[in-house]
């Protein structure tokens, strides 16, 4: 946020605000529209599964980059409970959070700290908390940009072997997750696309590796933006020559997997499994393909859908997949009247870097680096005025 | 070698008091009303009196009261894993220096993470017995703490390990001579005593 004397301009604001507020309505009645096709053609199309596999596959060959859900053995519109029993696993959940290099400051690095916490559930033990912190200090010496989605990307990949190198310590059953989904995501551009291809290897291996090692892998998506069933109704409901302009078209837009799901699944409720055709998680292939469910971790009157994005080889075994639903679904009741998995909160809890952290950090690197007759760089003009203190401060 | 029992560590202080922190499964020891001790270099002690012991919620905490029933997986994460730590609020009441106890404000406060001990048997003899009940003068300031019930917690710790009850009744002297233009507190700190002596 931009620190200045003036505040912003209210009477443009209220204009546009105003405005927004003046379509509202229409806007309204056009989502309204859309959701009611979107339940029609998800009730018409729920046990037609051959004829929506072999229309993703026509839109496939006209897009090769559509991005959508394929539904698997389960009709579309089934919805699935669990018995109350409580699972004997232990459950680990890893998030991570990182430090990312600004030229402003005076020191240029960068730092992941991955916090990762394990719970032996029945079992009243304490939980195992962890926490690793790696710092890359960059400097001139240094050629590579580190940006954002650089950044983020070793956050994911480390965030995946941390959870496997826990599991490891503990015998019988094991559930692990993460907190956002299961594909490696990041802008990949000819500057960063072999680092991209780099990562995106480590991370196959690690998945591969917790396959073997039999530790239940997930990635719980809170609040899901992505509409990967929608667009399995779009093109359903697309004439065939048609389908080359699917990405363009969206006959159902205003409709999102989110509604369609708080709509259909009742209390604990999972939807039914699909698998995602996508290019970019065409690299996930077989036993880790990438598959996911919706998951209503509240009630009817009060509906929090997520999505869960598992491998195969977990949605493959009902066994498996009933005892992470489970699990899923005890950890959100832990969290009272705003169900979300405990452990995950946990492990964000553990793994962010606070402001007052960051500057520690900085204060160690600059005692270090003039200890050791070494080099800091000058705070620029513009953070240094960013960071005054006084009236300006709003 | 005197037993030590370790209650926590220095979070901020002051010439007057401190707060020290602990984590929740340290605390069955502290108490309300006892006698804690700051070792900082070569015999140089500061004395306190716990006066609060405070334990703060957060955003999680008051979540997880909203849930049916909270599993001891939870309860043990969020009390031995956690970083809220109980705060101790100490009343500074003198010190030790080369040997001598002086019932006096210390010359310097603890610092940061200095350990803070519960007093033994011997340490809290010794500091009671030492003058005249100077620290008094220290608990009678603090007018916003619950003074009566302070002397009460104080009188029973003493009480408990010396069963001398000439101190009591020399002590109770004190208090009625320096309360002797304040009835109202006077009567309240009788009446904590009262309290005790009954028990």
């Amino acid at each position: 946020m931009h620190k200045c004397s003036m505040p912003i301009n209210y009477q443009q604001a209220f204009t546009q605000i105003k405005q927004i507020g003046e379509k509202s309505k229409e806007r309204q009645k056009q989502k309204e529209d859309a959701r009611k096709q979107a339940r029609e053609l998800f009730l018409a199309y729920s046990s037609d599964l051959d004829a929506l596999r072999s229309k993703v596959e026509s839109a496939k060959q006209a897009d090769a980059n559509i991005r959508c859900a394929v539904p698997l053995d389960e009709h579309l519109a089934s919805s699935y409970g669990i018995d109350d029993s409580v699972i004997q696993a232990t459950l680990i959940a890893a998030d991570g959070s990182q430090i990312i290099p600004n030229r402003h400051e005076a020191l240029q690095y960068y730092a992941i700290n991955v916090g990762a916490i394990a719970m032996q559930v029945g079992s009243g033990n304490t939980p195992e908390t962890s926490t690793d912190t790696e710092i890359h200090m960059l400097d001139e010496f240094d050629d590579t940009y580190f940006s954002e989605s650089q950044i983020a990307l070793l956050r994911d990949v480390a965030e995946r072997k941390k959870l496997l190198e826990i599991a490891d310590k503990y015998s019988g059953k094991k559930i692990a997750f993460t907190e956002g989904q299961l594909e490696l995501w990041g802008s990949v551009d000819n500057e960063n696309a072999k680092e991209f291809e780099k990562n995106l290897q480590d991370y196959l291996n690690i998945l591969k590796e917790s396959e073997k090692k039999q530790v239940v892998t997930a990635g719980y998506i809170d609040k899901p933006s992505a509409n990967w069933v929608i667009k399995l109704l779009e093109i359903a409901s697309t004439p065939q020559e048609e389908l080359k302009n699917i990405k363009k078209n969206r006959p159902l837009a205003g409709a999102t997997d989110l509604w369609l799901f708080e709509q259909i699944l009742g209390k604990h409720e999972r939807s039914a499994l699909f698998s995602l055709q996508s290019k970019s998680a065409e690299k996930y292939t077989g036993s880790i393909a990438i598959h996911f469910f919706y998951l209503n971790v509240g009630n009817e009157k009060k509906p929090k859908v997520a999505r869960v994005d598992i491998p195969a080889w977990v949605a493959n075994d009902k066994k498996i997949l009933n005892d992470l639903h489970s699990a899923l679904i005890e950890q959100s009741k832990i969290m009272g009247n705003e169900p979300f998995p405990y452990l995950l909160h946990r492990a964000h809890e553990i793994a962010v870097i606070t402001h007052r952290e960051k500057e520690e950090i900085d204060r160690m690197l600059a005692i270090q680096i003039q200890n050791n007759q070494g080099e800091i760089g000058r705070i620029s003009g513009k953070q240094s005025a960013k960071s005054l203190k006084g009236r300006a401060k709003r | 070698m005197k037993k030590q029992i370790e209650i926590g560590r220095l979070l901020r202080a002051g010439t007057t008091g401190f707060i020290a922190g602990c984590r929740v499964n340290q605390l069955d020891v502290p108490s309300f009303g006892a006698l804690v001790r700051a070792p900082l270099e070569d015999g140089y002690n500061v004395y306190g009196i716990i006066h609060d012991i405070h334990i703060d919620d957060d955003g999680l905490v008051r979540q997880l009261v909203t849930a049916s029933n909270v599993s001891d997986d939870v309860l043990r994460d969020n009390r031995e894993n956690r970083i809220v730590p109980v705060e101790m609020s100490v009343l500074a009441v003198g010190y030790e220096q080369n040997g001598k106890t002086y019932h006096l404000l210390p010359p310097r406060p603890p610092l940061s993470l200095d350990v803070i001990y519960l007093c033994n048997d011997n340490e809290i003899n010794q500091f009671v017995s030492a003058g005249r009940f100077g620290y008094f003068r220290h608990i009678l300031r603090a007018k916003e703490l619950p003074i009566g019930e302070l002397f009460a917690a104080h009188f029973k710790q003493v009480k408990s390990v010396n069963h001398d009850s000439v101190w009591s009744k020399n002590a109770v002297q004190e208090l009625m001579t320096l309360l002797r233009d304040d009835y109202p507190t006077l009567m309240s700190i009788l009446g904590a005593l009262r309290d005790i002596a009954e028990s």
